[in-house]
């Protein structure tokens, strides 16, 4: 096992690095949109809440793996040639937009109301208490949550192999096309999505300890 | 533009796609509830010797992709003499992966409960295993509900990755459509509203279950405290 | 280690060589987390139909002293007795093991404990709350086990509120659905850990007057309280503790009149002092 580490090592990282750029670059990308769908999720507009909605639905409600062979394969049909790395980084993004969205509807729901009246009272604009006081809160009160979509999100991202991408899972088939051990090149791989999980999850704790401080609590 | 005749055609592959996502899913999920349930009363019985093992079993379960759980049994099994049909390790991979959730979920219910009804129970002298059974399931029962539901459908969505490991699925029967018709549109979106109506059957059923065991028990569900404790108070 | 407490009450001194009058004794127990010395060396005893209120700050170790006498808490050093049998632990070849779950059962069936927070069982109705451990552990029948509930909650004044369930009683109505759930498994001792500090101040009445019916019924008693009320009225007995130690014990009238050490002298002051505004 340890052999298939260090003689594929150079490959390996390279895989991994893969993983990261596609994941947290979805990860990054879906959290605009999410947030923006949180808002428009209780939208005072019944249009913009139905559509918020549907969108919410069927990204939350079809398996990833088929969203990303519908937006690969799809997308040719209406012209748009779309290579295998952008289709998957767009396929994450959308698809971590529909569960971000539900994790801030949520946390901006626990933000006390009171929060949002006292500034109403002194003047702030629509838009400014949502900048400056719901949206830097509510990234503290869904850190957990949070971090457990990263970590679904870096965990499906394995599946974009399908659609040819050389992150971490396809470069292991490779490896293990070659070597003919299976099972120790993903035993390999599994300590590798392991352990970078691990980290995110000790990252996140930090964070959430380190964060406490001035947080609402209610 | 949606050719309704072309999917009549390919009927065969539709059917016996959505039998083997159901089946596979299905008792893939047993296994999963099953483990699950036993992982987590080692956890909280006993914390010395099982315990950590039991939450390293946890940790590799929430760590590592379902993928990488699939290709090491169904390409890695046989390098250690376990050789598996495609559907088998599906299910297996399936059972295994999603007990490591399930046992979480299942402590969380048990953790969930107060000590004190626990202390108040042991006090009148009531067995451990009479308060496992008339105090403690019967109220996490109805917490651990909700989060199965979703975790049952977080299981059935995965399973279309049982479609690389060639099980003949929906998603996989889907992509040999494709490549048989040249039609994209049809039956991805077949497809999805198939895998839309399994989960919805079961976001469903998870429901009616949490409202008939808050309704054998008229405990009043967590949610709904406040209204609940209104309506006994009346009547 | 501090100095002794100048004041060591002749009564628990008595009780503590008296073995057999004692329905409950506790001989010298500890507890400790790390360095904290939660409990100190502390001599308990009741004898049949005593009532004895145990009061002191918060964090003194009341509520762990009376949690010890049931072994909710296992205590460290020391000895607890019930009917003269050791609760919790076993000799075994000279060593001191921690005994079986059924063993303390069986040695601690005579006691009854109400909690301050209630901790009856949500998913029960208030007579189902009383009757559990009736056909569990007593083995009554359905029909035996109900017409003993509802004797039970009517001692209590909850006759009406049989079927209710908790979420919907008021607090005091928990608290003695709590009373008489304990009642029904006939216990020769009712220790009581604060039974009334969660109760809004209107709802502390009706707990009282149940237990102080109990009393008079001649039932045993150990209840840790704030109620000074109650315990100057009640009581035969009153123990005052602070820091894991019992500072003083005896009569109320004298505890409360002429407190011996400068501790109690000050708990009290700052109590009246509260009562007052």
């Amino acid at each position: 096992m340890f052999e298939i580490l260090i003689d594929n090592y150079p490959v390996l990282l390279r895989g991994l690095t893969f993983t990261l750029i596609v994941s947290l670059s979805a990860i990054a990308l879906g959290m605009l949109l999410g947030m923006t769908l949180a808002f428009a999720l209780t939208s005072r507009f019944a249009t913009v809440r139905w559509l918020a909605g549907g969108y919410r639905s069927f990204w939350r409600g079809t398996p990833i793996l088929l969203q990303l062979l519908l937006v690969y394969y799809l997308l040719p049909e209406f012209g748009l040639n779309i290579p295998p790395l952008p289709a998957a980084i767009l396929t994450l993004t959308l698809n971590t937009a529909a569960f971000q969205s539900e994790i801030f509807r949520s946390g901006i729901a626990h933000i006390p109301q009171g929060q949002i009246e006292a500034a109403r009272m002194v003047g702030m604009h629509h838009w400014d208490i949502r900048r400056r006081i719901v949206v830097p809160q509510v990234f503290r009160l869904t850190l957990p949550p949070l971090t457990n979509e990263v970590i679904t999100i870096l965990k499906n991202s394995s599946l974009i192999s399908v659609i040819s991408v050389t992150e971490l899972m396809r470069t292991s088939e490779q490896i293990a096309s070659r070597t003919f051990q299976p099972l120790e090149t993903y035993l390999v791989a599994a300590l590798l999505y392991l352990a970078v999980n691990l980290l995110l999850a000790r990252i996140s704790a930090y964070l959430e300890r380190h964060m406490k401080g001035g947080l609402a609590a209610e | 533009m949606f050719d309704f005749q072309l999917l009549f055609e390919m009927r065969g592959l539709i059917l016996q796609g959505l039998w083997n996502t159901v089946w596979i899913c299905f008792l893939g999920c047993l296994v999963a509830l099953g483990l699950g349930l036993v992982l987590a009363s080692l956890r909280l019985s006993s914390p010395r010797l099982v315990g950590p093992l039991v939450a390293t079993y946890i940790e590799l379960c929430r760590g590592i992709p379902l993928l990488v759980i699939l290709f090491l049994l169904y390409y890695g099994g046989p390098s250690i003499g376990l050789r598996l049909s495609a559907e088998i390790a599906g299910l297996v991979g399936i059972g295994l992966y999603g007990a490591g959730y399930f046992a979480e979920i299942y402590r969380g219910g048990f953790l969930s409960i107060p000590q004190g009804q626990l202390e108040a129970a042991r006090m009148l002298g009531i067995s451990r295993l009479n308060i496992l059974r008339r105090i403690q399931i019967p109220q996490m029962l109805q917490l651990i509900v909700p989060p199965s539901t979703n975790q049952l459908i977080i299981l059935v969505k995965e399973s279309a990755l049982l479609s690389v490991i060639s099980v003949d699925d929906l998603t996989k029967n889907a992509t040999a459509m494709v490549n048989e018709t040249f039609a994209v549109i049809e039956p991805y979106i077949t497809v999805a509203l198939l895998y839309w109506l399994i989960i919805e059957t079961i976001a469903r059923g998870g429901y009616a279950l949490e409202k008939r065991l808050a309704q054998r028990s008229r405990m009043p569900t967590p949610s709904s405290s406040d209204t609940a404790g209104a309506t006994h108070a009346t009547s | 280690m501090p100095p002794l407490e100048t004041t060591i009450d002749p009564i628990t001194k008595a009780k503590t060589t008296a073995v057999n009058g004692s329905l409950i004794e506790a001989r010298g127990i500890s507890k400790h987390f790390g360095d904290l010395h939660v409990l100190d060396n502390i001599d308990f005893a009741l004898s049949p139909s005593e009532v004895v209120c145990v009061i002191g700050p918060s964090g003194s170790g009341k509520s762990t002293l009376l949690r010890c006498l049931a072994f909710l808490e296992p205590y460290d050093d020391g000895n607890v007795y019930i009917h003269g049998q050791l609760l919790g632990y076993e000799q075994r070849g000279g060593m001191r093991i921690r005994a079986s779950e059924k063993a303390i059962d069986r040695v601690r069936a005579p006691l009854g404990m109400v909690f301050q927070h209630f901790h009856l069982w949500p998913h029960r109705t208030a007579l189902q709350n009383v009757t559990e451990a009736l056909r569990l552990v007593q083995g009554l029948s359905r029909r035996e086990a109900d017409r003993e509930g509802m004797a039970m909650l009517k001692r209590v004044g909850l006759f009406d509120r049989a079927h209710h369930y908790p979420a919907s009683l008021s607090g005091g109505q928990k608290q003695r659905v709590a009373i008489a759930r304990a009642l029904a498994m006939k216990p020769e001792v009712m220790l009581f850990d604060e039974p009334t500090s969660a109760l809004d101040p209107e709802l502390v009445g009706e707990v009282l007057a149940v237990m102080k019916q109990l009393a008079s019924d001649g039932m045993t008693m150990a209840i840790v309280t704030h109620e000074m009320g109650f315990a100057a009225n009640v009581a035969d007995r009153v123990v005052f503790m602070d820091e894991g130690r019992i500072v003083e014990s005896g009569k109320p009238e004298t505890l409360f009149r002429r407190p011996a050490s400068e501790r109690l002298s000050q708990f009290l002051n700052t109590w009246r002092e509260r009562a007052l505004t």
